[in-house]
């Protein structure tokens, strides 16, 4: 199959392909810099979309949840060996995923005889100030980028979750609270998933939807005095 | 120097006319060590504290080392030995309980993590036996199969036996001192440190240092003016905290 380049390029872009039609419905995730911290939510039946990852850092995903498990006990991994061998504060997302996830990330998705991992994923890293933390948008064939709004959203289909962040970002502009953040972000959620337009107002009923869900939080908390940052959050802990 | 038994290693050397090696106490380079530190249960959870001096034989290195070291979330280490081996076994701690906690999704249980600081006392053994990186710890942590979570004290011996104090526990060169007092305010003082409120724990722990620090060279006191106060941390049912300098001014002033 791959003894011609064509063939590998069609090889390559059937797997793009896959990938994309497997993310179809998979829950969105968000993450939003604040002036306390940063909050990173996701909507799904447990402990399976937002996670801590050491100190400063934090992920929230969507996709196959063993792959998820994957990328995440490799970041938590390279995080801790790099914490032991220098110094906690030498853990940084940018050299995470530079020279850690991205590369493995690629490799995998251009090994066309092996698995794709089936994951969309943002990353983050609590500074000092709002103005240090860092949020990265992960793909699965290991593109990145790094988010220079404060919201930033990872969904399956790439022209809806433009549409989310666009909208998010308007509606969250100034300095909201956590419970405004969590509301508007669960709102966007529910737009993602039921295929809404972000320009329709919701029906009175929408949050009926998350009934059978669990909304997952997770806070990193910019005056907390400890080294570690993150706290999950419940719904009632984040004022909803 | 015993005689070598026929046939062991110290006769073959003896027989090829090499000098077998003596340990030189006094070549041994001087070790920082690091004293004085104690845990009690007062009303509220565990209060574990100690002074901050360094001494090198009759030489003070610093008064301003942290003894009392926050592992986690739910547990805390005290050091009284070499400082090198014991900030080393904290830093071991520190990595392989938040690792754990993050990865596996849940917390190390307690025995668990009392067991992990018998295991790195043990480790450190040789060092141990040559007299060079003794170390005897203190630990607390809180149980959370009990609700509400309790927390506990555990001390060590230098080989890495573990036993969980009743009430309280001490190490390091002023240990003696601080033992007697705790034991005489145990069983005659009014209140007992057991039912101290924080801020009567807070100037009892003060006293009982600057108690120590009179009779032991190796052992900083507290002094205000100087602001040289004593590392405390607070272990309750919600958690490890540190009580900083403004605080425990104001609990020294009122």
């Amino acid at each position: 199959m791959t003894e011609e380049p064509y063939r590998w390029l069609e090889a390559i872009g059937n797997r793009r392909e896959y990938v994309r039609e497997q993310l179809k419905g998979g829950s969105p995730a968000f993450a939003v810099k604040m002036k306390d911290g940063i909050l990173t939510l996701g909507v799904g039946s447990g402990q399976s979309k937002v996670f801590e990852l050491f100190d400063r850092h934090a992920l929230a995903a969507l996709g196959h949840p063993a792959d998820i498990e994957k990328i995440r006990q490799a970041a938590i991994d390279a995080a801790h060996m790099e914490a032991f061998t220098r110094a906690p504060e030498d853990v940084s997302l940018r050299r995470l995923i530079s020279f850690g996830l991205s590369p493995q990330l690629k490799t995998n998705f251009e090994q066309i005889f092996s698995a794709p991992f089936l994951i969309e994923m943002l990353l983050v890293e609590l500074g000092a100030t709002p103005e240090t933390d860092i949020v990265v948008r992960l793909h699965f064939d290991g593109a990145f980028q790094i988010s220079t709004t404060p919201v930033a959203v990872a969904a399956a289909e790439p022209e809806r979750e433009k549409a989310a962040q666009d909208w998010l970002n308007e509606k969250l502009a100034g300095s909201p609270d956590r419970k405004s953040v969590v509301e508007r972000c669960l709102e966007a959620w529910w737009r993602l998933i039921e295929g809404k337009e972000f320009s329709e107002e919701p029906p009175a009923d929408w949050k009926n939807s998350l009934k059978d869900k669990v909304v997952e939080i997770g806070w990193l908390d910019r005056n907390i005095a400890r080294q570690a940052r993150y706290t999950p959050l419940t719904a009632a802990e984040a004022g909803l | 120097m015993s005689q070598p038994i026929a046939g062991d290693f110290l006769s073959l050397l003896a027989t090829r006319q090499v000098p077998a090696l003596k340990v030189d106490a006094n070549a041994a380079p001087a070790q920082t060590q690091a004293t004085t530190v104690f845990a009690f249960h007062f009303k509220d959870g565990v209060l574990m504290a100690g002074d901050r001096r360094a001494t090198a034989g009759n030489v003070i290195v610093t008064d301003r080392i942290d003894k009392v070291i926050e592992i986690d979330a739910t547990s805390i280490l005290a050091i009284a030995g070499v400082p090198a081996t014991a900030f080393e076994m904290a830093r071991v701690m520190q990595t392989s309980f938040e690792y754990y906690r993050r990865s596996q999704l849940q917390q190390l249980s307690l025995p668990a993590k009392v067991r992990a600081l018998a295991r790195l006392l043990r480790e450190n053994l040789p060092l141990t036996m040559q007299g060079v990186g003794v170390v005897m710890p203190l630990f607390a942590g809180l149980d959370q199969s009990k609700t509400p979570a309790e927390p506990k004290i555990y001390f060590y011996d230098p080989l890495g036996a573990q036993f969980q104090a009743v009430g309280y526990a001490a190490s390091g060169s002023g240990s003696g001192t601080i033992r007697s007092v705790i034991s005489f305010q145990e069983r005659y003082g009014n209140p007992p440190p057991s039912k101290l409120d924080l801020k009567q724990a807070v100037q009892f722990t003060s006293r009982v240092l600057m108690t120590a620090s009179e009779f032991d060279a190796a052992t900083g006191g507290v002094n205000p003016e100087t602001k040289t106060f004593a590392t405390i941390k607070i272990l309750d049912a919600k958690g490890v905290r540190t009580l900083g300098e403004q605080e425990q001014i104001k609990y020294l002033q009122s």
